[in-house]
């Protein structure tokens, strides 16, 4: 049988207990931490929904749901769907995936993006965040009425100088849902139509 | 060492950034912004403050063999709880600082104090080893933020100095610019320690003659 001495004993009773009191410290601040960081995750997404959904009087991220994979929110005005936002990843940025959510109205045409998460070079691929011209170009337009590639692919959405990489994944993504959207568009307007739409849909399944 | 000197010893003369030249990832990391900087060094000196006084708490009770392992738990534990109250509080900051946190981990300037000082000095001590040396390395963070925010963008603090008109040079934004800037800047910290030395050399050397004079 195996024997410990002394000394041994005490190097694993010393582990143990800041072991032990390390673990319930940080189970206590995680504890006490949860609510305020779920609080102010809430919040940032809250900003960022706010910037690409129109005007509503709901609270899109309460009325969230998964459709066809992705979590989508829905905005309405007086019960009638508005907007629905969703967050894409273009996992082909120049340093890392770009996230972006995106803005739709239910026709499938874009109210806006915003880039909430990304590793692009600081005054070059950064555009995708500071270039409101460039973000604001895609505003209003659905699949069909522009080419969703970048100038130098022979698109019509601008690079930024010294700087291809970046907006190529942004528009790619971009594109990526707005085909995503059309694809599961009947799914989506059924799981988020207002009242008399989810009636309709009622009558017409009959 | 009175508790001055040991102040001055911590913040200046043996400061992680100037003198040590520890602590590279974080500076080189996140300085592109005085504010970044500044509260990556609050959330080291933080760190700093708790592994120190526990380490010196607990001195003599944890056996010298698994010391490491203990100190390190220490400095993680606390780390990984500031970490929680950042997202917790300061939701935004930590979303910019992000992975350079829980880096503060690895930062050997912690474990080096832990282990050369607060494994071996009193409480009391310890404290104020992890302010100076805390406070030294904001002090650098801000410091080189600072220079590559102002000639980067032309900003302080997010405030315009410059104006708009200001041509934003880009690479100091960039990792090679945290290189160049914090080379002239360690080059302007040793041309002041090269002062203050001639000068105490100076005071001592006209002390020394007015020895002599009484003597004589």
């Amino acid at each position: 049988m195996m024997r410990f001495d002394r000394e041994q004993l005490q190097m694993v009773l010393a582990l143990f207990l800041v072991a032990a009191i390390a673990a319930v410290l940080l189970g206590m601040t995680d504890l006490f931490t949860r609510e305020p960081i779920a609080a102010a995750q809430r919040q940032t997404l809250h900003h960022a929904l706010e910037q690409v959904l129109p005007g509503h009087n709901n609270d899109p991220q309460a009325e969230a749901a998964v459709v066809a994979g992705h979590e989508i929110y829905p905005a309405r005005q007086d019960h009638a769907l508005a907007g629905l936002a969703w967050e894409v990843v273009a996992p082909d940025g120049y340093s890392g995936s770009i996230h972006i959510l995106i803005g739709l109205r239910p026709d499938g045409r874009l109210l806006a993006i915003r880039v909430t998460d990304h590793k692009e070079t600081p005054g070059l691929g950064d555009g995708i965040v500071r270039n409101q011209s460039w973000l604001d170009s895609f505003r209003d337009h659905g699949l069909d009425d522009i080419r969703w590639l970048v100038k130098k692919d022979g698109g019509d959405f601008d690079q930024f100088t010294g700087a291809t990489i970046t907006p190529r994944a942004v528009v790619k993504a971009v594109k990526g849902a707005l085909e995503f959207y059309r694809a599961n568009r009947a799914a989506i307007v059924t799981r988020f139509g207002d009242s008399t739409d989810a009636a309709v849909a009622a009558e017409v399944g009959k | 060492m009175n508790r001055q000197a040991l102040f001055v010893d911590g913040f200046w003369h043996n400061n992680t950034i100037f003198a040590q030249l520890l602590g590279m990832c974080p500076l080189l990391g996140v300085t592109t912004s005085a504010e970044n900087g500044f509260w990556m060094g609050v959330a080291t000196l933080l760190v700093l403050l708790g592994s120190n006084l526990v380490v010196s708490l607990v001195r003599g009770v944890i056996p010298k063999n698994v010391r490491i392992p203990a100190y390190i738990t220490i400095i993680a534990a606390f780390v990984t709880i500031i970490g929680m109250l950042m997202d917790a509080w300061m939701h935004q900051m930590y979303l910019v600082l992000g992975l350079f946190i829980p880096l503060i981990v690895v930062n050997c300037a912690i474990l080096g104090r832990a282990e050369a000082f607060a494994s071996k000095n009193s409480v009391a001590d310890s404290v104020v080893d992890a302010v100076a040396v805390g406070l030294g390395f904001t002090f650098a963070l801000i410091l080189l933020g600072g220079v590559r925010e102002l000639l980067g963008q032309g900003e302080l603090f997010g405030f315009s100095v410059f104006g708009d008109s200001y041509p934003d040079v880009l690479m100091f934004i960039l990792p090679p610019g945290a290189f160049i800037a914090l080379g002239f800047i360690l080059a302007g910290v040793n041309w002041i320690n090269r002062r203050l030395a001639a000068r105490a050399a100076a005071r001592a050397a006209s002390g020394d003659a007015a020895v002599a004079v009484e003597v004589g």
